[in-house]
């Protein structure tokens, strides 16, 4: 094995991971060899076509699920050898998470669903920070209400408050826009546009839309199981026109 | 059908779990019923047997049929030969029945299990029905002994042993050793066989034959015999072929095993009504689960109604198999039963096993199969009513039933019904299957009602126990802070804490100590503490030893939000809480109720027993069993006792009527040992001067016959003896005196059968001599070794230690619901796990830890069941309360055994911890990705 060093300033590393799933003539090779580092502070997007190993890419990054080889390093901490309690202690201090179908906690008001991991974690609540937050997502007058009580875009408003709850060291979007119409999807991004620029939080997204893809410092394109492309900020145009290429590879 | 099939095989384990509530109530039944058929045909083997050479027995006309125990006196020994007159007679002989046994080493020896000691008087061929398997029949001064005594008691022909008779303790030899119709006891009992004669004499009968048994000559039926003799014997002797002897002896012995079957039964039915919920239960979330596969089978183009019988199919299916594994289990039961009797040494005659097939096999099919279909047609109804369209849409949510808002509501009318029904039918009186029958259908509405209403109640009281538990996790974790700064004690606290993560050995040892304590009935709470801070700080002690990696404490890595969370998990579906908690509830609530019953029972008698009784020392019978008549004159001669006096019991008829208990006493003497609570007419002075004819009466028995001093009254007595009483006075005492006194020498006349006391009241003189006594009566008592010489305080810890084996036999059968509630809280939040599986993923993704998860779960659980055991805990008090309200004139006192309580409130969250075990771990190895993305 190749010894790997970690640069000093990345939020999360993989060195030359594969990710296969099932064995013999069933298996599949959901990742290839995938090396990428993602620097503290930037916004990255990540697309594919279906099957291209995107989600299996971002689950791997997130300390959700461990790699067959390779090596992922998250804030300098190599997870390929942690237990099941410290990934989540991990998860816990690192990774936000924002999910496509919000999962909230039905029974719990807005605020007490953004405290959750903090609460979990057992740290005290920065109460400053938490309603800054608050604010920021613009929650500020729902804050007691439960989930079944807002819309779609408050509700995935209260997932980014979660995540960010606990200044993770990188937040990570899986389709965040995937179950929202095109206006809330775009006051949504332009959230986690504000969110990266005001607090330099570094953020991972996989999304399908080439509209959000272009709110992002970087777009990586997999294919495969393999990164095809990696561009810097794009515009709608050339990401869908990145995707038409990559799909037709 | 196929669609049926295939969805319990698609959900294994919820429905082994939910047929499992079945297995248990069915199993219960088919077993009483084998074991009821199993022991009536072995005793009426018996009594067929060993009256097989017998064609006629002559014994003493009852005037009416008892099971108290009363029985007539014996015939006079002329019968035998009046017997002998009649036509086709080939051989007469007399036998001598009566109670007693031998005493070996001055100990009395009594049968095992509480069976009674018999003494029967020995018959030759070919009424005899006992094999000698050493030595031979009895002499004068002999007695022959069945081979189970002799076993127990290591006795061998030839060895000199003593016999208790009334005449006191005789020296007695052992002629031989026999076996009864093929076994070595009849259930256990003890029998001692003396000659005729001999029996006669020690047992004050001489001139009497208990029974006369009659051979016919050659061509000569029973039947034709049995009307000859009739024809010459006089009108109080009965005339019985041997075959109606033994019908009669065999059905007298099914009243008991009927009375046993039906309390069996009770409990059964118990179970499967803790069962219905559970099935109820599983089935509402099944079929909330399903709604997609039901809305997809509605636009492939089923209907409403195939829909239903989906449902219904699968539960009769899960209902028949369940009934079926519950037959195979009951059969199995009984012979184990039979196997553990055999071991405890009440030695049945092992008949074959049979199996009847309408009580055994038809009965617990068709209680299954009702169970399953009754408790599964709500839901079954519910899943009709989903739309196709639920098919397309992401978390359809079934409109809720017009009704549903008011089901609270009803739930208290119907509460409120089955409470009254209770009421009622305890204020109409007496305690008549009728009664009992109103008693328990107002019980099941009641708990019906209360699992309505408590829906209700569901979110304020987690909201409280939860705010309890959040509470109790933050001054845990403040305190763990606390420890942690403490230099060099803190981290051996952490380390010692670690004994204390192994919470699962805990909860078993500590279930195990709270049963044993309200089993035993009486640990005191600080033996039971004591035992619970030696056992834990002894474990943990070996566990820090053993483990040299320091742990942390279970608690340090808790949060309170695991609480918070708990709390809104069992808030979040009320209605499912509500009916998974009132199973435990209706176990909770039965084992309270006997808990308070049987405590106010026990209370009230020794209660009255200080109240009434002014003696120094009580003598009784072992056994139950009479005492000798001469033993209160002897106890009356010692130096420095002051009274001695007997208290005979029978029962008789009254006027027309029913029959109730009649009390001898000594006029003279009784006031000297007894405190009457006199009521109008009645006094001391007018128990002295109680005249032959002259009766006291008790408040109830004056009430029931309405009579008051001055009226009179018939009495008939067993033996078929008139008495013409009058009423003297009046007293109130429901609990030991109860019917009516009249003077022991009226008695004795009247009903010769109940001539020795059942309980004689010794009181001292005051000063040393008194104190003197105490040793002496003893010392004096010696010759009669069935009577039990013991000090009020023995004697009310002996009453106290009967009742409280009854209360545990009770707690064992009750513990089947608690068990079958156990499985339901399992099955309950297995499915919701299952339901929340992603969010589950969620959680786990945002940082909780599988302890975590697991502990939310656990503590789900708890508060679950804790709902249950406080719901529990209410109506069983309420039942309790009402019942002793309706019984406060018969002297039940209400009694709240907090002790008790508190212990099953304990053993309550216990189970709620037991039973989140399995979920807990089922969610804990959820596959975090693999959740997140399940739909």
């Amino acid at each position: 094995m190749t010894e790997h060093h970690s640069e000093p300033n990345a939020a999360v590393e993989a060195f030359d991971i594969t990710r296969t799933y099932g064995v013999g003539d069933t298996a599949v090779e959901a990742l290839r060899g995938v090396s990428l580092t993602i620097p503290t502070g930037q916004f990255t997007a990540v697309m594919g076509p279906s099957g291209s190993g995107k989600s299996t890419l971002m689950h791997i990054l997130a300390g959700l699920d461990l790699p067959t080889t390779g090596r992922v390093s998250i804030a300098g901490n190599d997870i390929t050898t942690m237990s099941d309690t410290q990934l989540t202690q991990l998860r816990r201090d690192h990774i936000g998470f924002i999910f496509q179908f919000f999962n909230l906690l039905p029974m719990l008001t807005a605020e007490e669903n953004i405290l959750l991991p903090l609460r979990l974690a057992g740290e005290n609540v920065d109460q400053t920070w938490a309603n800054e937050i608050i604010d920021q997502v613009g929650l500020g007058d729902r804050r007691k209400h439960r989930p079944s009580e807002l819309s779609g875009g408050q509700q995935q408003r209260v997932a980014i408050a979660r995540a960010l709850a606990s200044r993770p060291t990188v937040m990570f979007a899986d389709e965040p826009t995937g179950n929202l119409d095109s206006a809330t999807s775009g006051e949504i991004l332009n959230l986690l546009r504000t969110m990266v620029t005001t607090y330099g939080q570094t953020t991972v997204m996989v999304t399908h839309d080439a509209n959000a893809a272009a709110m992002a410092d970087r777009v990586l394109f997999l294919a495969d199981g393999q990164i095809v492309r990696d561009q810097g900020r794009s515009e709608a145009s050339d990401v869908l026109a990145a995707m038409a290429e990559v799909s037709a590879l | 059908m196929q669609v049926a099939l295939r969805g319990l095989w698609g959900r294994k384990l919820r429905t082994v779990l939910t047929a499992l509530s079945i297995v248990l109530g069915t199993s219960m039944i088919t077993g009483t019923f084998i074991l009821r058929d199993q022991i009536n045909n072995a005793f009426s083997d018996i009594f067929h047997e060993s009256n097989k050479g017998i064609d006629v027995v002559l014994s003493k006309k009852t005037a009416f049929t008892t099971d108290s125990g009363a029985v007539a006196g014996p015939l006079p020994e002329s019968v035998i030969a009046t017997a002998k007159t009649a036509d086709g007679v080939e051989k007469a002989e007399g036998q001598i029945q009566a109670t007693g046994s031998i005493v070996v080493d001055g100990k009395y020896v009594t049968g095992s299990g509480g069976a009674p000691n018999l003494v029967f008087s020995y018959v030759t061929e070919p009424f005899s029905n006992s094999q000698f398997i050493s030595g031979q029949p009895p002499d004068e001064g002999t007695v022959a002994i069945n081979q189970k005594l002799a076993n127990d008691e290591h006795l061998k022909t030839g060895d000199k042993v003593k016999l208790a008779t009334d005449k006191g303790a005789v020296p007695v030899t052992i002629s031989g050793v026999f076996k009864l119709a093929g076994v070595s006891s009849i259930g256990g009992a003890t029998l001692v066989v003396p000659t005729f004669s001999d029996a006669q004499q020690w047992y004050d009968r001489v001139g009497k034959t208990s029974v006369v048994y009659l051979q016919a000559q050659d061509g000569v039926s029973p039947s034709e015999l049995k009307s000859n003799v009739q024809a010459v014997v006089p009108d109080d002797v009965k005339v019985q072929t041997g075959t109606e002897n033994a019908d009669e002896q065999t059905s007298q012995v099914e009243g008991s095993t009927n009375f046993i079957t039906y309390i069996l039964l009770a409990f059964a039915g118990a179970a499967v009504f803790v069962g219905l919920f559970i099935i109820f239960n599983t089935y509402s979330i099944t079929v909330a689960q399903r709604m997609r596969e039901f809305a997809m089978l509605r636009t492939l183009g089923a209907s409403r109604r195939q829909v239903l019988r989906s449902v219904l199919i699968e539960a009769a299916l899960m209902g028949l198999v369940a009934s079926l594994i519950g037959i195979g289990f009951g059969i199995l039961l009984a012979v184990g039963l039979n196997a553990l009797f055999k071991a405890a040494g009440v030695d049945l005659p092992t008949a074959a096993i049979s199996i009847p097939f309408v009580w055994s096999v038809l009965l617990p099919l068709g209680v299954g199969l009702g169970a399953a279909l009754v408790a599964s047609i709500a839901p079954a109804l519910k899943a009709t009513r989903v739309p196709p369209i639920a098919a397309l849409r992401e978390g359809f949510v079934l409109p809720a039933g017009r009704l549903a808002p008011y089901v609270p509501y009803i739930g208290v009318a119907v509460a409120a019904l089955g409470v009254a029904m209770i009421a009622f039918a305890i204020r109409s009186g007496g305690g008549g299957t009728q009664v009992l029958l109103t008693m328990a259908a107002g019980a099941i509405i009641a708990f019906l009602g209360v699992a309505m209403l408590s829906r209700l109640l569901i979110v304020p009281i987690a909201a409280v126990l939860g705010a309890v538990l959040e509470l109790a996790l933050r001054v845990w974790r403040f305190l763990g802070g606390v420890r942690d700064r403490i230099p060099v004690v803190g981290p051996l606290l952490r380390r010692v804490g670690y004994g204390l993560t192994l919470g699962y050995v805990w909860v078993g040892l500590i279930t195990t100590l709270i049963v044993l304590a309200i089993l035993r009935g009486g640990i005191s709470t600080g033996t039971l503490i004591g035992i619970a801070i030696v056992l834990s700080f002894g474990s943990t002690f070996v566990l820090v030893l053993w483990e040299r990696r320091p742990r942390e404490w279970p608690w340090d890595a808790s949060s309170p939000t695991a609480g918070v969370l708990a709390r809104e998990n069992t808030s979040r579906n009320p209605g499912r809480t509500a009916v998974t908690s009132a199973a435990l509830m209706i176990g909770v609530a039965l084992i309270v109720f006997v808990a308070v019953f049987v405590n106010g029972f026990k209370d009230s008698f020794l209660g009255a027993i200080d109240r009434s009784i002014t003696s120094d020392m009580i003598i009784q019978g072992q056994n139950f069993q009479s005492i000798p008549a001469p033993v209160v004159e002897a106890a009356g001669k010692v130096p420095g006792v002051q009274t001695a006096s007997g208290i005979q019991f029978t029962e008789a008829k009254i006027n027309n009527g029913g029959t109730d208990t009649v009390n001898g006493v000594d006029p003279a003497t009784f006031s000297n040992v007894y405190k009457f609570d006199w009521l109008d007419g009645g006094s001391d002075k007018l128990l002295h001067d109680l005249g032959p004819d002259q009766a006291l009466i008790e408040e109830q028995f004056a009430k029931s016959h309405d009579l008051s001093p001055g009226d009179t009254f018939n009495l008939t007595s067993i033996d078929d003896n008139k008495l013409h009483l009058t009423v003297a006075g009046e007293y109130k005492d429901p609990n030991l005196m109860t019917g009516l006194i009249i003077p022991s020498r009226t008695l004795d006349t009247f009903a010769p059968g109940a001539k020795d006391p059942q309980i004689v009241l010794v009181s001292f003189e005051p000063g040393p001599a008194g104190a003197q006594a105490q040793k002496a009566i003893t010392q004096a008592l010696k010759s009669f070794p069935s009577a039990k010489v013991q000090t009020n305080a023995q004697y009310k810890k002996d009453a106290e230690d009967f009742v409280n084996s009854l209360l545990m036999l009770l707690y064992i059968l009750l513990a089947m619901c608690l068990i079958i509630s156990l499985i339901g809280i399992v099955n309950t939040l297995a499915l919701s796990v299952f339901e929340r599986t992603r969010e589950i993923g969620m959680l786990r993704a945002v940082g909780m830890t599988r302890r975590q998860l697991r502990r939310v779960i656990r503590y789900e659980s708890t508060i679950t069941a804790i709902i249950g055991g406080i719901f529990g805990i209410c109506v069983g008090l309420l039942f309790g309360w009402i019942v002793a309200q309706g019984l406060a004139d018969q002297g039940l006192v209400f009694v709240v055994p907090y002790s008790q309580l508190f212990g099953f409130l304990i053993v309550a969250t216990i189970f709620g911890v037991l039973a989140a075990i399995l979920p807990a771990r089922r969610a804990a190895k959820l596959n975090v990705l693999e959740a997140l993305q399940y739909e």
